[in-house]
């Protein structure tokens, strides 16, 4: 069967891609930000994920407000970068798990999770930004993806509670697959910014260092405040950080940090990226 | 079902659904919008009774002239189902002594000599002075008298010569009530809107400039601004500011701050407030579009059909106007791409600060 192997959280700001794409990456702006998610890349080459399950929440740029999933899950065989505004980005399409997609569908679906099921479909920087920060550039991805869309933008969205609960069936799904792929799961969003009204630049630093605590130690704490507090807490688009709460239900309660960094600001965002394992494959790896 | 509320729109004596033209237009955005049919009835009271007829639940009752006088009388009918009342151009007393013989001199030549005939003597006093010869108003409105009949008008007179005396009623009016007059109404005047906003007790008066007694069709801007105003789907100028810092009001209700300050949810009533310019934004999504906008902004919104508003928002760029008028930063972040601004000076003129301070006091950047 296949195996869970890590958590990986980050944050997914435009312009974390911007700054690569304007060769920024060593600026003063930006060099400790990227030089934080190095131990994070090595991780990564070290433990060579097949599959990377990606939680994120599409901008304004693949949804428009006609049709709105709550959850949507994509299982295509390519996800090419969407135009937002200033042109496809030149980055290598993401190569689908296709069969784990359709899996992993039914497990939803059989547990009461009911997603739109894309085929077709483009991803935007809430995908891209991620996969650059933890495998690069490359030529072609190492890696195969399994987006799932969560609608944090129009209200009704999604009680963090849910989202919890749909990393428990993504843990199922990835348990009961049959196939000996090594998967990773990366929840994304946040952390603290705010990007409209009057409280526009909002960032609660103390929030964030305390979210990149308890997504590891005290997840139920998270998964049961409600989406008002996330808004209080970590702005209105902060409010993303709930999608971290899938990765986190897909993992056991009892998990080791490898990796933690947090910085600020990222443009407008306070800036977080963690990596966990399970602590029994931690623990039996340690002894091995 | 719908959530958005329903307005029915209550027109006059000889007046159909184009009278209404103007106003409809700035509603339909916010609201269900019925307009009521007269022609066929002959008393205040069935006319009230079939207006209540166009929808069920709650209603918001807007009415001009004689359908003023309907409006009032679904409150006295049925006061739980009127949410908010407009009262335009109007009265409240029962008939004046005298009024029957000329009112039926009136109904004798449009049996005698046609309904051009009426039109030719019964418009010139309904509108402002120095207007009666104007053709760009008399035309519209010739044509929408000459589509009536005698017997229409018979009708209607007949209603209005049985008119309730609203007066008493007047202070049991609880809804909220806008009270809107032409200031040159010779017909129905400025005085006695003021008396009426006096008696009811949640009555608000506007008086709209150079019109007369068909200010729907005189001054429709005017009369527009003012009902979106109240109806709370628009904040006034000296409002605007303040709105715009914290969000828009809900509903039915008085201005209420966002429940977390400062901090506009995109909820339902902003997604359908700013679904025109999040869509007109979302299609800078494509390099045509890109290039049309670029070419002739204007043109382009008007694709999308951007009111005046939310066009001199987008032009101006001004963020925290487009934000207030429910566009979402995520679809108008694209304005950016075509005429490049940073993501930081958005959220500065949205917070009200010089950049330097924002990134500074807001971002903490040395």
């Amino acid at each position: 069967m296949a195996k869970l192997i890590g958590g990986l959280g980050t944050s997914h700001v435009p312009s974390i891609s911007a700054a690569l794409d304007k060769g920024l990456r060593d600026t003063p702006d930006w060099k400790p930000f990227f030089d934080g998610y190095l131990p994070g890349q090595e991780w990564v080459k070290e433990n060579k994920p097949d599959v990377a399950v990606v939680i994120f929440n599409d901008h304004g740029n693949t949804f428009f407000l006609d049709k709105v999933p709550t959850f949507a899950v994509g299982c295509a065989e390519e996800y090419h970068p969407v135009d937002e505004g200033w042109g496809p980005r030149a980055i290598a399409p993401f190569r689908g798990a296709v069969d784990f997609s359709w899996h992993f569908i039914d497990k939803l679906v059989e547990n009461r999770f009911d997603p739109m099921i894309c085929q077709e479909i483009e991803v935007d920087h809430g995908l891209q930004v991620p996969m650059e920060l933890f495998w690069g550039k490359p030529d072609e991805w190492p890696v195969k993806v399994v987006p799932i869309f969560v609608n944090v933008i129009q209200y009704p969205i999604p009680l963090p509670s849910r989202c919890y609960e749909m990393g428990r069936v993504l843990r199922q799904a990835i348990e009961s697959y049959d196939s000996d792929e090594r998967f990773v799961v990366v929840g994304t969003g946040g952390l603290s910014h705010q990007l409209q009204g009057a409280r526009a630049g909002f960032v609660n630093p103390e929030a964030d260092q305390a979210f990149l605590n308890d997504i590891a130690n005290d997840p139920d704490k998270l998964a049961n405040m409600s989406r008002e507090q996330y808004v209080e807490m970590f702005g209105s688009e902060g409010a993303e950080l709930m999608m971290w709460l899938v990765m986190r239900g897909a993992m056991d309660p009892d998990v080791v940090v490898r990796h933690k960094h947090y910085f600020v600001p990222a443009s407008m965002t306070g800036a977080g990226m963690i990596v966990m394992e399970n602590q029994a494959i931690a623990t039996s790896a340690e002894a091995a | 079902m719908s959530e958005r509320p329903t307005i029915v729109l209550l027109p006059g004596l000889l007046c159909d659904a184009s009278i209404w033209e103007a106003q409809r237009t700035a509603l339909e955005p916010y609201a269900d919008i019925r307009i009521a049919d007269f022609s066929q009835l002959a008393s205040i009271e069935t006319m009230a009774h079939s207006a209540l007829a166009v929808a069920e639940g709650p209603l918001i009752a807007i009415g001009h002239s004689m359908g003023a006088r309907v409006a009032m009388e679904m409150v006295r009918l049925a006061p739980e189902r009127i949410e908010k009342l407009a009262l335009i151009d109007t009265g409240v007393d029962a008939r004046r002594e005298g009024e029957e013989a000329k009112r039926q001199v009136m109904i004798d030549l449009a049996f005698a000599e046609g309904m051009e005939a009426l039109a030719d003597r019964w418009l010139p006093p309904m509108l402002h002075e120095g207007r009666t010869e104007d053709q760009s108003l008399l035309a519209p409105l010739r044509a929408m008298v000459m589509r009536s009949t005698p017997e229409q008008h018979h009708r209607q007179i007949q209603a209005l010569l049985n008119r309730p005396n609203v007066r008493p009623h007047l202070p049991n009016i609880a809804c909220p009530t806008l009270v809107m007059v032409g200031r040159q109404d010779r017909w129905s005047p400025l005085a006695q809107h003021e008396e009426m906003a006096s008696l009811i007790p949640n009555a608000e008066l506007v008086v709209i400039e150079d019109s007369g007694h068909m200010s729907l069709l005189e001054q429709p801007e005017q009369v527009s601004e003012a009902l979106l105003r109240f109806l709370g789907f628009r904040n006034d100028n000296t409002r605007a500011n303040h709105a715009a810092t914290r969000g828009l009001k809900p509903m039915g209700e008085d201005a209420a701050p966002d429940r977390i300050p400062d901090t506009p949810l995109f909820d339902r009533k902003r997604s359908l407030r700013g679904y025109r310019i999040n869509k007109m934004a979302m299609g800078l999504g494509t390099p045509a579009n890109r290039e049309a906008f670029r070419e002739n902004e204007s043109a382009y919104l008007d694709r999308f059909g951007l009111t005046s508003e939310e066009k001199e928002a987008v032009m101006s760029r001004n963020w925290r106007e487009m934000v207030r008028l429910g566009g979402n930063l995520f679809f108008i972040l694209k304005i950016s791409a075509v005429d490049p601004v940073r993501i930081t000076e958005i959220g500065a003129h949205q917070a009200g600060m010089e950049h330097a301070d924002f990134l500074r006091d807001r971002l903490g950047k040395k």
